[in-house]
């Protein structure tokens, strides 16, 4: 039987690729997961695996632009292949025909295992997070009906059933997933094969004999005790290895499972994670090589420049040493300098559209209200959470604002919502003891603010040399849609407005 | 909740409130009222009898389990001593005495229960339980004082009563139901049992070893028509020796009391009638789901046609956020056995942990005796869902132990997976079956093999090597002494 090959759902914003190259010539045989052909988008280029081993007939030639869904080619499948329709989906899932399923499944019969794997979703994206399953193990899916959602750095997308059958989860919820990992079994036809909520109700399909040595049936089978156990800690009874007679899974492996982190990880970085006596390496986290790739990109696309101030701190600091104990009485929170940075911004940003726009396309977007992502370090590295609608905030809203954000981040508990939409940035490297720096944009923002430390030195007022506490501010800012003047006359705005705050006050 | 926010704050001002109210202290309730207790919850538990354990302790599974006990006693005394070599004088039976054991019996178990409740914290409140809103459930006590308590889970465990039929006039006299039959003033001449499933075939035994003539009326074509068709058989061959009489696949369509004397009619398939006399008549053709006086509706409940109470099948939660129901009241076997895991089923969920049931596993059990004991799938079950299957069988009378005891009626049978080995089902009726079927729910729990099974050492003698006996036959038709 032929499977169609369709172009899958490359990302959100993504209607429509080009054939850029075929691999594969027509009437090639083809195997599982070889590379067949490129593919192209506006933002990316990625390569299509082949779902299936079998026989290739070409339908879109090199050149041709396809919408998503169109079909690419189709793979004639030899024999025993299970009679599974590809869906148009997101997914570029092998049909596990010989390929050897780590458990026990069934060698043949009426059923068969598909197993539903992290599609290539883009150029960039090495692997993708489960984040909602919609469909628990043991459930019936019905063809195309979404099982789960996964994140990737970019973007969420779902991902749509290949075919109908009995769902048993490999992945979790949470789990990091590499492209091509697997997520999940759907049995096609039949009963389920492993840890359904009734086991010995629904027996395997013919499978080895018994035998007392050899993993059997029952391999994988979670004892009741450790049914429970795994359920708990969201861990699937399929990643797990029984260590009880014929494979059983015992609550002794229930206790000692662990979540599979990234699955393929460990296995993968084995030679990497060799250690010599003055080097040591380990394998990035997916944070941080989107937080490498990301500001690579701004670096690249963006033409970024920074610009320099100074502010005397003292007015702030005389105001705030005044009031903060009144201030923290009434509001509940501590007067900081936070606020005043982004009250000033707020007025700034009005002043100056430009610095709180975005580019699109050939469009300059600008925003009539004043998002303020607010850089603050969290475990796992830094995070951006944002301040909504920071310019209809008081002092003490933006406060809390800012306490209650920045212990989410802390307790790694914010959500995307949480620290995507920011329209402009203040980071503050001063908390690190910073005197100067030239922070990089928070794209797609065009620019962004640096506080630093505040040191005592000598400064000239009226023709006197006096002892100020200074901080100096840095503004880098997108050249491309922020000129010179604008970004300097922002800062310089900035400047008037913390070292006289009684004009955010009255507004001038 | 579209009460007044200030009439809600109000009555929240003197109502007592818990984490978990549970209403019915039978298997169910006071399990999941005990297990919500040791989860650290505030729990309360209303009965509305006097005493606590419900069905089970009270009418049920208890009091039947002393009588057939007694009677067990009486009718070896009158059969079987002689043969063992005692001779006593022809014993007689005290009916009354018989009755007041099995009273101490239950009520040395009810302050059990009232015991476990105060070690446990768990507040009890004797009285109607019937719902005041989704969150309130109002007890109306024997002397008509009411009190409202509220609480964030409410567990429904009201259980069931005897199923009645309109065209039997059920008098609690002479037409009795299980109730009336466990506490009887005297011996049945001739007892007649409509209905021969599981409590039928029990107390039907009970009054056949105590003397009476018994009849059995039955609308299927077997006792215990639910279970295997060979345990039926066999269950039959030993009763009738008792001199029982069975009237199978019948339909009762009279019953009628004049005096001392009921007269039930009933049809065959063919349609002919019969006519049976007897002095008493127990029904008992099944049992409903209770939920009369609970007023579901003001928690936004209903029950489906058949009077359950619908839950979710994973966390047996109802259509209301934080009000469960389990037991007889729901959906499945009514036994005391699986009421109890879903009491503490429920308990786990509400504390947010994630318990498993396994429902295919739940033994079922008839005190007869022989006994019959089975978990798993019957031979008509895997036939119908076209699972190959191998079946190996061994006879009690093979059996060293049984012999000894001179208890030789009853048959083990394995059923297992023709290609894996695994065992899905086993059916056993004979001495002790009730005990042995705990090996057969251990071994289908970690899925184990007839093989397997049968390479484990049972002592010898015993009743339990007639289960790896049958093992050995199911993997290999090689059973030793058979
Ligand atoms: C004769 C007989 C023999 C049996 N033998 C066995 C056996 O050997 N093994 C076995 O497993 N099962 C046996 N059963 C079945 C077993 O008794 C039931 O399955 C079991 O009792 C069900 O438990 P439950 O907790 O769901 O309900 P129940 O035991 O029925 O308890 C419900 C309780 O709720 C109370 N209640 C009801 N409504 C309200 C209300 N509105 N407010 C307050 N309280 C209320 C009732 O008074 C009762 O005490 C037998 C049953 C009978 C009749």
């Amino acid at each position: 039987m032929a499977i169609e090959m369709k172009v899958p759902a490359v990302g959100e914003s993504i209607t429509e690729v080009t054939v850029a190259t075929w691999n594969k010539k027509e009437g090639d045989h083809v195997k599982l997961d070889e590379v067949l052909c490129e593919l192209e988008s506006d933002k990316a280029t990625f390569e299509l695996p082949a779902e299936a081993e079998g026989v290739l007939h070409i339908v879109a030639k090199e050149g041709d632009v396809l919408p998503i869904g169109a079909i690419i080619c189709t793979i004639e499948a030899g024999g025993a292949t299970a009679s599974v329709k590809v869906a148009d989906a997101p997914v570029v899932a092998a049909v596990a025909a010989p390929a050897p399923a780590p458990v026990a499944a069934p060698a043949a019969g009426p059923t068969s295992v598909l197993e539903v794997k992290v599609p290539a979703v883009g150029e960039s994206i090495t692997e993708v997070t489960v984040s909602v399953w919609n469909k628990k193990t043991g459930d019936s899916v019905s063809l195309d009906e979404v099982l789960c959602e996964l994140e990737s750095d970019k973007a969420t997308f779902e991902l749509p059933a290949e075919s109908a059958g009995v769902l048993e989860i490999v992945a979790e919820s949470g789990t990091i997933v590499p492209i091509g990992g697997i997520l999940a079994r759907i049995t096609v036809g039949g009963s389920v094969a492993v840890a359904a909520p009734a086991p010995a109700a629904a027996p395997s399909a013919p499978a080895a004999p018994a035998s007392s040595v050899d993993a059997t049936y029952a391999a994988g089978h979670p004892s009741p005790a450790a049914a429970k156990i795994l359920d708990e800690k969201g861990i699937s009874a399929a990643s797990v290895a029984g260590s009880g007679v014929g494979g059983r899974i015992t609550k002794e492996d229930a206790v000692a499972a662990v979540k599979p982190a990234s699955a393929s990880a460990p296995a993968a970085s084995a030679p990497a994670a060799a250690t010599s006596d003055r080097t040591r390496r380990e394998k990035m986290s997916s944070l941080r090589k989107t937080v490498a790739r990301r500001l690579v990109a701004v670096k690249n696309e963006t033409a970024m420049l920074t610009t320099f101030n100074e502010v005397d701190m003292k007015p702030v600091m005389d105001l705030r040493g005044k009031y903060k104990d009144k201030f923290k009485e009434k509001h509940g929170v501590g007067l900081g300098f936070m606020s005043f940075f982004t009250k000033a911004v707020c007025v700034a940003l009005k002043e100056f559209p430009s610095v709180n726009a975005k580019i699109d396309g050939d469009e300059i977007v600008f925003h009539d209200y004043c998002d303020i992502s607010i850089a603050v370090s969290a475990p796992k590295g830094l995070v951006v959470p944002v301040i909504r609608s920071a310019e209809n905030l008081s002092l003490a809203g933006i406060e809390s604002e800012v306490v209650r954000l920045a212990g989410k981040a802390r307790e790694n508990k914010l959500s995307l919502e949480e620290m995507s939409g920011g329209t402009f940035t203040i980071t503050n490297g001063g908390v690190f003891g910073s005197m100067l720096s030239t922070p990089i944009i928070n794209a797609p923002q065009v620019a962004i603010l640096g506080m630093h430390n505040i040191v005592e030195r000598p400064v000239v007022v009226d023709g006197q040399i006096v002892i100020r506490p200074i901080m100096y501010l840095a503004l880098s800012y997108d050249h491309r849609i922020i000129d010179g003047r604008e970004s300097v006359s922002f800062l310089v705005r900035l400047k008037q407005l913390l070292e006289d705050p009684a004009r955010l006050l009255l507004d001038i | 909740m579209d009460r007044p926010l200030g009439a809600y704050s109000l009555s929240i001002a003197y109502m007592q409130d818990f984490d978990v109210v549970v209403i019915g202290s039978g298997p169910g309730g006071y399990v999941s009222a005990i297990r919500s207790a040791q989860l650290g919850f505030k729990v309360a538990i209303i009965e509305k009898y006097a005493v606590m354990g419900g069905t089970c302790l009270n009418v049920g599974c208890i009091p039947s389990k002393a009588l057939l006990d007694s009677s067990e006693h009486y009718y070896n005394a009158v059969h079987s001593f002689e043969e063992h070599g005692i001779d006593i004088a022809k014993p007689k039976v005290n009916m009354g005495q018989m009755i007041k054991r099995k009273a101490g019996v239950v009520s040395n178990l009810n302050a059990g229960i009232s015991y476990l409740m105060k070690k446990n914290k768990i507040t009890t409140f004797h009285g109607l339980g019937s719902f005041d809103s989704a969150k309130t459930v109002k007890v109306t006590k024997e002397d008509g004082s009411s009190e409202v308590i509220s609480a964030k889970n409410i567990i429904i465990a009201t259980g069931s009563k005897p199923t009645i039929l309109p065209f039997i006039p059920v008098d609690k006299e002479r037409i009795i139901t299980s109730t009336e039959a466990l506490k009887m003033k005297e011996v049945p001449k001739h007892l007649i049992v409509i209905g021969a499933g599981v409590i039928g075939a029990e107390l039907g035994s009970v009054y056949a070893r105590l003397g009476s003539k018994v009849s059995f009326i039955e609308f299927a074509d077997s006792m215990i028509p639910t279970m295997d068709k060979t345990m039926g058989k066999e269950l039959q061959k030993s009763i009738a020796k008792m001199g029982a009489d069975f009237y199978l696949s019948h339909k009762v369509t009279s019953a009628a009391v004049k005096g001392k004397e009921v007269t039930v009619k009933a049809q065959d398939s063919a349609g002919k009638e019969v006519e049976i006399k007897g002095d008493y008549c127990l029904v008992c053709i099944g049992r409903r789901p209770y939920t009369d006086g609970l007023n579901l509706a003001a928690a936004g409940l209903t029950a489906d046609e058949r009077g359950r109470v619908a839950v979710d099948e994973h966390t047996l939660q109802t259509s209301v956020p934080g009000i469960y129901a389990i037991g007889d009241v729901v959906r499945g076997a009514m036994l005391a056995h699986k009421a109890e895991e879903e009491g503490t089923f429920v308990a786990e969920v509400i504390a947010g942990q994630k318990p498993h049931i396994n429902y295919n596993l739940i033994p079922g059990v008839v005190y007869t005796w022989p006994e019959v004991a089975a978990v798993g799938k019957t031979e008509q079950e895997l036939k119908a869902a076209g699972i190959a299957y191998k079946e190996g069988s061994f006879p009690f009378k093979a059996l060293g132990r049984a012999i000894a005891s001179g208890d030789v009626d009853g048959v083990c049978k394995v059923l297992a997976d023709a290609t894996t080995d695994e065992i899905l089902g086993v059916h056993i009726i004979g001495a002790r079956a009730a005990d042995m079927i705990a090996e057969a729910v251990v071994a289908m729990e970690y899925r184990a093999s007839a093989e397997d099974v049968a390479r484990m050492s049972h002592a010898h003698p015993t009743y339990t090597e007639a289960m790896k006996e049958a093992c050995l036959a199911a993997t290999a038709k090689r059973s030793i002494h058979s």
